[in-house]
Formats: C-alpha cells, sequence, structure tokens
C-alpha cells in the first residue's frame, strides 16, 4: 500500500467522522462502556481467582478453644493435634496476643477497636501448620472433634465458597459481554452504513473509474477500527484510574486483602479492551459493508 | 479493441429480452453513435462493455479481455481501460474541478507526481483549467460536462464510453463537446456514444449502430440518425 494512499485513507476517515459526529460520538460512547463493563468483570474474576488461589494453598488451620476449657485440658488438645501425623507445627495463640495481631492488621483503623473497651471477645487458640495442603481438611474435621475445641476454620473451606461465587460472575458477566459486544457491533455497523450512504456516488465514481473493491473498502474499515480503538481508549484510561484508586483505597484501609499488582496487569487489561475495540469495530464495519456495498 | 459476438441479455428480475443476438466489431480509433428509442437495448450495451451487467449468452471481448469470464478481482482493471460519461455528469459537490479530476488517479493509486500534470494537461484539453478552484454548482451544464470528461479521460483509456452525453445540454454547448469528443477521437482514442440527439449524428457523419428492441437494425460505417437521413460531411 503506498504512502499516498494512506494518507488518503486517513484523511477520509477523519472527514467522515466529523460528518457523522453524533453517530460517531455514540458509537465512541457505546464501545467505551461496554468495554469499560467488560474491564470491571475481568478485574473482579482476577482478584476473586487470586484471593482464592491464596486461600486455597494456605496450610494453616485455626482451632478456637472454648473459653472454658482447662489449662490442662489445653495441653490434652495440643498433644492429641501434635500426634497427627499431617501436622507439622502447632503454636498457642492466647487471645491477648490475637487481639494485638487484629489491631497490627487493622493499622490506623485499630480505633475502631476502642468500642471494646477493657473487654476481648477473641478466644484463645491453637494455629495449626500442616505439611500438605491436601491433608488441610482432613485434619481440619479431626481437629474439630476434639473436646475443648469450639470452631475450627482454615482457607480451603472459604476458598472453596470465593471460586464458586467468581465463577458466577464469570458466567453472568460472560452473558452480559455477549449483549454488549452485539449492541456495540450493531451500532458501529450503523455508523459505517450511513458514511456508506453519505459516499454512494463517491462509490460509484470509484468503481467506475477502476478503483479496486479493497481500496473502496479500507476507509470505512478502518473507520470502524477507528471508532473500537477510541472507545476502547477511553474505557481503558477510564478502569486504569479506576484500578490504581481502589488499591491505594484497599491497601490503607484492608491492608490484608491481596488484590492483583497494578502492573503489568493494567498493561494487559489496557492492551485486551483496546484490541476488544478494535475487533468489534471491524466486525461492525465489515457487516455493514457485506450488506450495504455490493463491493 | 471491442468485439460482440451473439451477444443476448435477458434480465431475469422481469424476464425483459433487452439485446438478442448482437455482433458487434469495433476497431481501435472508431467513433461509434449507438442510436435508438428508449428502451431498444443502447443502455443494456453500455452496462455489458463495462461489467456493470453480465450477458446472458454470447461472448464480449474488450480490450482483449473476455468480460463475461472476469473474475470481480479483474473488473477495475477492465474499467480503467474505459473512462465513462454520463447525462447527468454525476461529479462530487464538495469537491472542486481539480479535486474532481484527481479524484479518479488517487483511486487507482495513480502516482502523485504525475497526478498534477495530468490534471492540468486534462483540464487544459477540455478547456475548463481556468476555472479548476471552482466547485461544480458554480459552473454550468456544460463546464461540467466538460469536467466529467476530463475525469473519464484523465487515466488515459483507451476507450470513451459516453450515455447521452449532450442530453441535458442545449445545442450550442453540446457542439462545443462534440468537439472534444472529436479531438478525444482524433488522439486515438476510440468512443462510443449512445445519443438521441439526430442533429449531432446527423453532422458528424461516423459509424451509426441503430438498436430496435434490441436487435441491431442497422449498422452503417458513415450514417445518419436516421436510415434515409440527409447526409452532412
Amino acid at each position: 500500500m503506498k504512502l499516498q494512499t494512506i494518507q488518503y485513507y486517513f484523511r477520509e476517515v477523519i472527514i467522515s467522522m466529523i460528518r457523522n459526529r453524533w453517530m460517531s460520538f455514540a458509537s465512541i460512547g457505546t464501545v467505551a462502556v461496554s468495554l469499560f463493563i467488560l474491564g470491571v468483570f475481568l478485574i473482579l474474576v482476577t482478584n476473586m481467582t487470586k484471593m482464592a488461589s491464596s486461600l486455597e494453598s494456605q496450610v494453616q488451620i485455626s482451632a478456637y478453644l472454648n473459653d472454658a476449657l482447662t489449662d490442662e485440658g489445653r495441653d490434652e488438645v495440643e498433644t492429641m493435634i501434635k500426634d497427627m501425623k499431617s501436622v507439622s507445627k502447632v503454636e498457642y495463640v492466647t487471645k491477648e496476643q490475637a487481639l494485638k495481631i487484629l489491631q497490627d492488621r487493622l493499622g490506623e483503623q485499630k480505633k475502631i477497636l476502642d468500642a471494646l473497651g477493657d473487654s476481648n471477645p477473641l478466644p484463645n487458640s491453637f494455629t495449626v501448620t500442616v505439611k500438605n495442603a491436601s491433608d488441610v481438611k482432613k485434619t481440619a474435621v479431626m481437629i474439630a472433634d476434639l473436646y475443648g475445641v469450639e470452631e475450627v476454620k482454615y482457607g480451603q473451606d472459604v476458598a472453596a465458597n470465593l471460586f464458586d461465587l467468581t465463577h458466577l460472575i464469570r458466567v453472568f458477566g460472560f452473558l452480559l459481554m455477549l449483549l454488549l459486544t452485539g449492541a456495540t457491533i450493531f451500532i458501529i455497523s450503523n455508523t459505517i452504513r450511513l458514511t456508506v450512504f453519505a459516499r454512494r456516488k463517491e462509490i460509484a465514481i470509484m468503481k467506475y473509474v477502476g478503483a479496486t473493491d479493497w481500496f473502496i473498502r479500507w476507509p470505512f474499515i478502518l473507520e470502524g477500527m477507528g471508532l473500537g480503538f477510541i472507545g476502547g481508549g477511553i474505557s481503558a484510561i477510564i478502569l486504569r484510574s479506576f484500578y490504581s484508586a481502589m488499591v491505594n483505597k484497599v491497601a490503607s484501609t484492608l491492608a490484608f486483602f491481596p488484590m492483583v499488582e497494578q502492573f503489568p496487569f493494567l498493561n494487559y487489561v489496557t492492551i485486551g479492551i483496546i484490541t476488544a475495540g478494535i475487533i468489534i469495530g471491524i466486525l461492525g464495519s465489515t457487516i455493514s459493508l457485506k450488506k450495504f456495498m455490493e463491493v | 479493441m471491442i468485439h460482440l459476438h451473439n451477444v443476448t441479455k435477458i434480465y431475469k428480475q422481469n424476464n425483459v429480452t433487452a439485446l438478442e443476438d448482437i455482433n458487434i466489431d469495433i476497431e481501435k480509433g472508431e467513433f461509434v453513435f449507438i442510436v435508438g428509442t428508449s428502451g431498444s437495448g443502447k443502455s443494456t450495451l453500455m452496462k455489458l462493455l463495462m461489467r456493470e451487467e453480465v450477458a446472458t449468452a454470447g461472448q464480449i471481448i474488450v480490450d482483449g479481455k473476455n468480460v463475461n469470464n472476469l473474475k470481480p478481482k479483474e473488473i477495475p482493471y477492465l474499467r480503467r481501460a474505459l473512462g465513462v460519461i454520463f447525462q447527468d455528469f454525476r461529479l462530487l459537490e464538495d469537491r472542486t474541478v481539480y479535486e474532481n479530476v484527481a479524484f479518479a488517479m488517487q483511486v487507482i493509486e495513480a502516482p502523485r507526481h504525475i497526478m498534477q500534470k495530468s490534471v492540468n494537461t486534462v483540464l487544459d484539453i477540455v478547456g475548463i483549467r481556468d476555472k479548476m478552484k471552482h466547485f461544480p454548482g458554480q459552473l454550468s451544464g456544460g463546464e461540467q460536462q466538460r469536467v466529467a470528461i476530463a475525469r473519464a479521460i484523465v487515466n488515459d483509456p483507451k476507450i470513451v464510453i459516453a450515455d447521452e452525453p449532450t442530453g441535458n445540454l442545449d445545442p450550442e454547448t453540446s457542439w462545443d463537446i462534440m468537439d472534444i469528443f472529436q479531438r478525444i477521437n482524433a488522439a486515438g482514442t476510440t468512443i462510443i456514444m449512445a445519443t438521441h440527439d439526430k442533429t449531432i449524428v446527423d453532422h458528424m457523419y461516423r459509424r451509426v449502430i441503430e438498436l430496435e428492441h434490441g436487435h441491431i437494425v442497422r449498422d452503417e460505417s458513415r450514417g445518419a440518425y436516421e436510415k434515409f437521413g440527409e447526409k452532412w460531411s
């Protein structure tokens, strides 16, 4: 393709976008909104998956003890846990230590604990470390059966629920995306249809003087790509600032929540969103060209 | 240059036979008038030559190309050998005279350095270079047709096909236009012109092919609009 031809195409695309500025604006807006929603789902699913996996790989079990349990009873429980084959380490955490850990985690928000006054609702507990992640569930059940153990908590339990939820969000997001993609392709193809209509005279002359079909098609395809690219770009910019704001907020309030690092994650999201925009644009214009221009 | 052999065109939509068993040979450099009443098949003949329509039967050779067998990809290259002119000029209103003519070169990706020279040359040939910055709306009908002719010949076609080029023009302007066609023809370009204009055909005294209900009823190497019409030279 010649340089002068490429210049010609770009000039045509810009002229056309200005001529149909409201439709172009609507197309870009639709692409931006749809891809923003896609991006939000992407970020949500990625983070939840990360969270679930990090929980799943935890080999620690927390066994909360009944407050009424005597010291002898506690020693007995500790010995029994230590005797289990799958257990590698048992650590006793007093309720005072537990409160201190909680205060540390809350960081600046630890003031909310002032509401408790001098009382400490946290139980004494054992933090049990298991040798293999595959033994966590079995071991947890055994510990839960011991006398004096009130409750057992472990990551896999929470992880399973989180995975279920992630799956649900993924399915829902996918369906929503199909719908939005369809709508976006429709509106872009409509915009290109208007362009084709506005240029029907030019197209006829081009055909008479012997322009090739691809020469005629390219400006329309580029226009579709351009609309998709700009829409995708806008939504990527919004998503990036949205996510970095969220990461900062989470870091200062829920420090223990493991968010996916901003980089390179956001770069992947940006590339993905813009590529999706361009593909949607190409699809939209191709549909219109097939339908409304016999070239 | 152009050979039609037993060409028949039936429009499937309404089952109308527009042309039947047409045989025509046109040599390089000829000037041919196609005459006949509306519906005689003139326009269909033109459309077959440009491959806007495909013949139902028979063979059409234009500039060495078998027109009926062209693949869609090859049609643009057939059209580059043809310059087409219409009754209604078909200029782009939002472009200047110069841009309208240059457009025909742009879209076949002609090299830019020859573009300016070629456009100026053809604007000189049709005598409208002084108005090259005007828009079509600012021109008279005759001037617009000159621009259309300039656009048709700027890519140096071997054949010019003109469908009623003087149909919208007054007699005096028509003669100016015919004068341009004669000069183009004198330079070696084959010209095929469908027309209703009796005076022009009679005065030019060139080859005339008359169509009636899709048949050739007359093909005279030097003829008038009507079969026994008065001859001029």
